[in-house]
């Protein structure tokens, strides 16, 4: 132990100097390190047992330089060189910087010194001039494992976790006493528990019938899902030990009573989650529908306005783009950015797209909407005219295909409580919702502008008597229903795809959204929203089907509509021809 | 004046001149029709197929043209829209009397068409991968049969030790005559029932009819079924069979990465995802999973390093109007619809006609081979081609690292009832 | 807009007729087929589904121009009404499919050896013709009647037909339905004993169409004119002061929705056998909104409208399709606008929109007391449509 950790810091820090500083002449290497190189090397170009056995020595030196080796041997940065002098393969790595030609030094494995002909001259290669080392998926998991011994003295948690997870599933009772050793010296409870699911799994498979029996109630105490298919196999083996088949089979119901526990509260989750796309989606629907009469077929593609919008304010933040529609071409710049700079684009993004969207709504308000006031079905036609236009608009510019936007890093991941996922990009969108509808809340009770929006929608024609600017009105309604809407496709563009066809995908849904919540009304939609996204969430776990739950909501919203026409919270009005 | 009328006069000439050299000109033509969806949802896919198309002509025309003829393409646009196919192909054999027509994508459009075709005996080229249990006499597939994409494909997991296989696709024809092959596939090779994931649903008498996970089109949201699959995978040695079709793979992706699922624990094997598809996705996120085509980009022969090298040089210099050439990426059924115009060109000259009937018996006789950027191609006589089989994993820049070669696999359109009957001996 | 047709519908309708149904299949039958006069098959097959496409959009103005109700899912009976023909088409091949079996293709490769139940009666017409009518007529009864006992109007009732089509098309995509799933019905190959693929069939498929289409608009023409029409429009002017009348609105307007669908499901049950196909797609919701297109580009509130607005363009569709197919959605999206803000009437309120502005630009400058602009507007047919 004291051997090998005098190892691992002798080789960080050599390892260091020698990849951090490409200037510098590569120094020497102690004597340990290098045999473990030449380990390694004899690893990389043997094959079959002999490989998968060197590999196993190569986990048990618990070395961090033979992980960064394995780690670039994984992703294919290991070239073959051939050296033509005298037939050997001399393994190597590229270094990164690359010369005007695009070619790059070569770092040997076996001594980590550039690589150099006969003559001491060192040699460049673009990677397209070497071969790989490969690897195919056999190799790969068995790197895993040596990936997961050695992480097992990793500083970072989920790093301990992983591999102590990934060692129990591995059914080798070799790994027994290393987890067990590291069950003395773990201290986060999070390995701990990893590991003691993991001890148990490995004592399925020993011989002693009680220890079985005990790591079978350890495992229900868990709930470990993964132990599921190892224990029904127990339980359905009555012949050799009945008792630890009943043992197994007591655990496998209480796993299953787990796991539907889990379900539930995950469902529930998910409705959350739905329900708030659903809620952003349709919000700005609801405004402009209810507050101003209009049917906006436009309003999907108020949404892809929102999420090309970040897709752009990515690209800028990144490398810049170059767009060309209709044959002129032209050229946003990139600010080139990294690390939290980048990352935080998407904060640049959200009040972005709100302002484009907007911004297009209240051109879309001017230029047609606003003639089509008392007209509500013809608005349906001319905004379904408008959304055609922009749907080949955006191909236009664009392209036809989708585009890639990458979420940010701190967008990316999950954490899970007691097997319940909760990803970040949806608990992001859920608050987000929140503060949207407190917002729009606030905006519609508490200033001016939403007293004459209330108004307006009311009574027009005794609003505009009653000295409203009921253009302007109808202009700041429309735009900040429109913004909502690009909201909306700045959060959709991190969960789903970004591309012509995108506001197709939501426009139905975010209609039986607001018509089921009653037309206008800010309540009615958030809890119509949340209403559907469980309805829909509940039917694809109980008929496992998502194609006849999507049926059995559509059935049941338009049955919902029979028993209230006018949705949860009808609005009341004296007016029979509302 | 005379100056107005000296000048029209030479003008005149000189159009004179010009019009009667064209006419001297070689003006042996031969009509071949285009038939894919240029607008609508389809039109993402389907325009690729078009430019290549067009590229193989004017590559054949600047060699000399098939039998001397100067090949005229007649492009129709189907709209995404399968009366309309129907429709256009009507005017393609009818009026326009092509001699042959490459086109289709879906099989709705192709089953659309296929009356047609029968009707007026015309010949068409059919290059994108379907599921089989099919064989009209008026249809040349050189698409991928299900035994030339899904079977290989299931073949390499479990010879890489995958134990668990979980079934998700889109509710259509094409992924549920694909799981239900795969679903009798891994029975025959010892797979037992609990361990094929997705739900199987089964008819009155207790026979399977549906096995899989399925989706509507365009379904967005895959929280419940990945954390199923997170579940299914829990235990190790699982793999998912993705035949989700389009736009749904972007979420459903970003929902795999979301839970956590990685290539290295789970992977992913799609057979609706090739290079074209992988340029709007986000590919940082799915290095190493899995595809299986009878072509990719990345195919390391002199053969298709020269083909790339044409497309890109005709690319730079055509002038065909919506014709996009930024950021192309090739892959199996362009190169199928390509390999397809150079069979028939070379049943054509063995033929010694365009007529289809001698050029149908010409390319069922066998022997008609092409060696395409893909490796060799040859006709057989049912109709499909045997061709090469590659898996690759993909790559952070969207292109696929090939990780299996399978050899010239023999098409075989009709596997249901064979699985059936492998099946039924297998139980006895 | 009129009630009585005027003497110019009368007569443009009778020659219009007579073009379709006489001279155009006659120059199909009996010219030789290099003739300049010769009209192919082809085409007959092309202005067979304009034909139905129109029947199509005289049932949605039926609703929308007359009744005041939008229907965002008339596609939908018409999907249905196909539906049954093609069931009765696809009994009809036989066992002449691709594996020579007594049951249509998909259903073997779904591994079913023989019929379902509910496949056996199609193999007779007449059973297919009153499932024809039987089928869509149950639904829009069934829907009908819930959503107007609740008085649902407007927008919402517009959206609940959308729902509705949504569901079905989702749930025809499935194969468990054993419709066809996606691929729906094709390759069919007998009608009644005639051989579709010859073109006495298609042209004899073609008349009948043209003879629906004369007959729904002798129908809906004298409808129009009954006690019955009059409520019709009241309903659409003002539905409350017809209630307040004493009239069921809600029966009247079941009715109306009832034979709508029945109109449709007609037109689709004759598309099939022409097209050669229908699959779930044809209920998807952008469908229904291109037939309330037709109409809206015609002129509703007229029946000619529909017809010449589902003509012109479909007929604008096949052109754009071959020569612009980048341009095709600007065209259509750009049109559908500048019909709903400049033309409400549609094309066939052209003529006496251009006559009003030629009168305007001919009547020399006024010097403007109030009256006088009135009196400038123009007064031949109605522009001003109500909501």
């Amino acid at each position: 132990m004291k051997h090998s950790r005098l190892l691992k810091s002798v080789a960080l820090v050599l390892l260091g100097v020698l990849f951090a500083g490409h200037a510098l002449a590569a120094p020497s290497i102690a004597p340990e390190e290098s045999a473990l190189r030449q380990k390694f090397i004899r690893t990389l170009l043997s094959t079959g047992a002999q490989q998968q056995a060197l590999l196993g020595e190569l986990a048990d030196s618990g070395s961090k330089l033979v992980r960064d080796l394995l780690t670039s041997w994984t992703r294919g940065e290991i070239y073959l060189y051939q050296d033509p002098v005298t037939s050997t393969t001399v393994p190597l790595l590229l270094e990164d910087q690359q010369d005007a030609n695009g070619k790059a030094r070569g770092i040997r494995i076996d001594n980590g010194l550039y690589l150099t002909d006969a003559s001491g001259k060192e040699l460049r290669f673009t990677s397209d001039d070497l071969n790989t080392a490969d690897t195919d998926m056999r190799l790969r998991s068995t790197i895993q494992q040596a990936f997961d011994m050695l992480s097992l003295a990793d500083p970072d948690v989920d790093a301990r976790q992983n591999a102590v997870i990934k060692l129990g599933y591995s059914q080798k009772l070799q790994y027994l006493p290393i987890l067990q050793a590291r069950l003395t010296k773990e201290t986060n409870a999070g390995v701990k528990r990893a590991l003691y699911e993991g001890i148990a799994l490995l004592q399925l498979s020993t011989s002693d019938s009680s220890v079985r029996i005990g790591a079978t109630q350890k495992l229900a105490n868990l709930g470990s899902i993964g132990s599921l298919d190892t224990l029904r196999q127990l339980a359905a083996n009555k012949t050799t030990d009945p008792a630890v088949a009943r043992a197994a089979t007591n655990a496998v119901e209480a796993i299953e009573r787990h796991i539907t526990w889990v379900n539930f509260f995950g469902t529930l989750f998910h409705s959350l989650s739905l329900g708030s796309i659903l809620l952003v989606v349709a919000l700005g629907l609801a405004i402009t529908f209810g507050l101003m009469g209009i049917i906006n077929m436009a309003h999907g593609e108020m949404i892809a306005v929102g999420a090309y919008t970040t897709y752009l304010v990515e690209n800028i933040f990144g490398d810049g783009i170059t767009l060309s529609p209709f044959g002129y071409s032209f050229t946003l710049p990139g600010l080139h950015a990294s690390g939290w700079f980048y990352q935080s684009y998407f904060i640049f993004a959200i009040p972005l797209s709100f302002l484009t969207a907007a911004l297009t709504g209240l051109a879309l308000e001017r230029s047609v909407i606003r003639f089509l006031y008392r007209r509500p079905l013809e608005s349906l036609l001319a905004t379904w005219g408008v959304s055609l236009i922009l749907q080949q608009l955006f191909r236009r510019i664009f392209g036809a295909n989708n585009v890639q936007v990458n979420s940010p890093t701190w967008l990316l991941g999950h954490f899970a409580v007691n097997d319940i996922l909760f990803g970040y990009n949806r608990i992001f969108v859920i608050v987000f919702a929140v503060v949207i509808v407190f917002g729009t809340w606030l905006l519609l009770t508490k200033t001016p502008l939403g007293l004459f929006i209330r108004a307006v929608m009311q009574n027009r024609d005794m609003a505009a008597c009653m000295g409203v600017r009921t253009n302007r009105v109808n202009m700041l309604t429309f735009a900040f229903g429109s913004g909502l809407a690009g909201l909306a496709g700045a959060f959709l563009s991190q969960i789903g795809n970004v591309g012509p066809s995108l506001g197709q995908s939501y426009i139905v849904d975010s209609f039986m959204t607001v018509v089921v919540g009653g037309v206008g009304n800010l309540a009615g939609t958030v809890y119509s929203a949340l209403g559907i996204g469980t309805a829909d969430e509940t039917l694809q776990q109980l008929l496992g089907s998502p194609v006849m739950g999507k049926i059995i909501v559509l059935c049941a919203i338009i049955l919902f509509l029979q028993w209230k026409p006018g949705g949860l919270f009808a609005a009341r009005s004296r007016n029979l021809d509302n | 004046m005379r100056k107005t009328l000296s000048c029209l006069f030479t003008v005149g000439a000189f159009m004179a001149v010009a019009v009667t050299s064209s006419l001297r000109a070689d003006d042996k033509v031969v009509k071949v029709g285009i038939l894919h969806s240029l607008s609508g949802t389809m039109a993402i896919s389907e325009t690729s197929l078009r430019d290549v198309l067009l590229f193989a002509f004017d590559e054949i025309n600047a060699s000399g043209g098939v039998m001397g003829y100067k090949i005229e393409p007649d492009i129709v646009d189907g709209a995404s829209n399968w009366p309309l196919f129907a429709e256009k192909a009507k005017q393609l054999l009818e009026e326009d009397k092509c001699a042959v027509v490459f086109g289709c994508w879906t099989s709705v459009s192709r089953k659309s068409v296929l009356p047609v075709f029968e009707k007026d005996n015309g010949m068409l080229f059919y290059p994108v991968q379907y599921e089989g249990e099919e064989l009209s006499k008026n249809i040349f597939y050189t698409a991928e049969a299900v035994n030339q994409q899904a079977t290989p494909a299931v073949d390499y997991l479990l010879d890489q030790g995958k134990k668990k296989f979980y079934l998700i696709g889109t509710d259509y024809v094409y992924p549920q005559t694909t799981n239900l092959i795969l679903y009798k596939y891994l029975l025959l090779h010892g797979v037992p029932v609990e361990n094929i994931g997705g739900g199987l649903r089964k008819d009155d008498s207790g026979k399977v009819i549906s096995a899989g996970k399925y989706v509507p089109f365009g379904h967005t949201d895959f929280q419940q079924i990945v954390a199923e699959i997170k579940q299914f995978a829990a235990s190790g040695d699982a793999c998912v069979i993705n035949t989700i079709n389009g736009d749904s793979n972007v979420p459903f992706f970003k929902e795999v990465v979301a839970a956590g699922l990685t290539p290295s624990d789970c992977p992913v094997v799609s057979f609706s995802l090739a290079e074209d598809e992988l340029r709007s996705m986000p590919t940082k996120d799915l290095v190493g999973e899995l595809g299986c085509w009878t072509y990719f980009q990345s195919i390391k022969t002199p053969g298709n390093k020269a083909f790339l090298e044409r497309w890109k040089s005709w690319l730079a210099t055509e002038s065909y109007p919506g014709v996009v050439k930024e950021k192309r990426a090739v892959d199996s059924p362009m190169v199928l619809s390509y390999d397809g115009v150079y069979l028939w060109k070379a049943a054509v000259e063995k033929a010694g006609s365009f007529d289809v009937d001698k050029v149908r018996a010409v390319l069922e006789a066998g022997g008609i081979s092409f060696a395409g950027p893909g490796g060799t191609v040859t006709m057989q006589a049912n109709h499909h081609v045997t061709k090469n089989v590659y898996i690759g994993e993909t790559k952070a820049d969207g292109q696929f690292k090939i990780i299996k070669t399978f050899d010239q696999v023999y098409g075989e359109p009709f596997l249901l009832k064979g699985l059936d009957d492998k099946l039924a001996a297998m139980s006895k | 807009m009129r009630r009585t047709p005027t003497n110019f519908e009368t007569w443009g309708v009778t020659v219009v007729a007579v073009l379709i149904l006489i001279v155009l299949p006659g120059l199909n039958a009996f010219t030789p087929a290099d003739s300049f006069l010769h009209v192919s098959d082809f085409s007959i097959g092309l202005y067979g589904k304009y034909l139905c496409y129109a029947v199509l959009a005289i049932s949605v103005d039926l609703l929308w121009g007359y009744t005041g109700l939008l229907s965002l899912g008339q596609a939908l009976f018409f999907s249905l009404g196909g539906y049954m023909m093609g069931m009765y088409l696809m009994r009809m091949i036989g066992d002449l499919g691709q594996y020579h079996q007594p049951i249509p293709d998909f259903l073997v490769f779904l591994g079913w050896s023989s019929l379902p139940p509910f496949w056996k009666p199609f193999s007779s017409f007449p059973f297919a013709l009153m499932m024809i009518f039987l089928l869509p007529g149950l639904l829009s009864l069934v829907f009908g009647f819930l959503a107007f006992r609740s008085r649902i109007r407007g927008v919402y009732f517009s959206i609940l037909t959308q729902a509705l089509t949504y569901a079905a098309a989702i749930l025809f995509f499935r194969n468990d339905l054993l419709l066809g799933g996606n691929n729906g019905f094709t390759d069919f190959k007998f009608i009644l004993g005639y051989d579709l693929r010859n073109p006495a069939t298609s042209r004899a498929l073609y008349l009948a169409t043209g003879l629906l289409l004369l007959g729904t608009y002798l129908l809906c023409r004298w409808l129009t004119t009954t006690k019955f029409g009059k409520i019709q429009r009241a309903i659409r002017d003002s539905e409350n002061r017809v209630l307040f009348s004493g009239y069921a609105t809600s029966s009247f307007k079941l009715f109306v929705f009832v034979l709508s669908s029945l109109i449709a499901a007609l037109a689709g049950a004759l598309f099939v056998p022409q097209v050669g196909i229908i699959n779930p797609s044809e209920m998807w919701p952008d469908k229904s909104l291109e037939a309330v297109v037709w109409v809206a580009v015609g002129g509703r509130g007229t029946l000619v409208g529909p017809v010449i607005g589902a003509v012109a363009v479909n007929w604008l569709k096949s052109w754009a399709t071959r020569a612009y197919p980048d341009l095709r959605l600007f065209f259509l999206g750009a049109l559908f606008i500048l019909v709903v803000l400049i033309l409400p009437g549609g094309l066939v309120s052209l003529p006496a929109r251009i006559h009003g502005w030629w009168k305007h630009f001919r009547r020399p400058p006024e010097p403007a007391p109030a009256g006088a602009k009135s009196a400038a507007q123009p007064s031949t047919l109605n522009t001003q449509l109500p909501p």
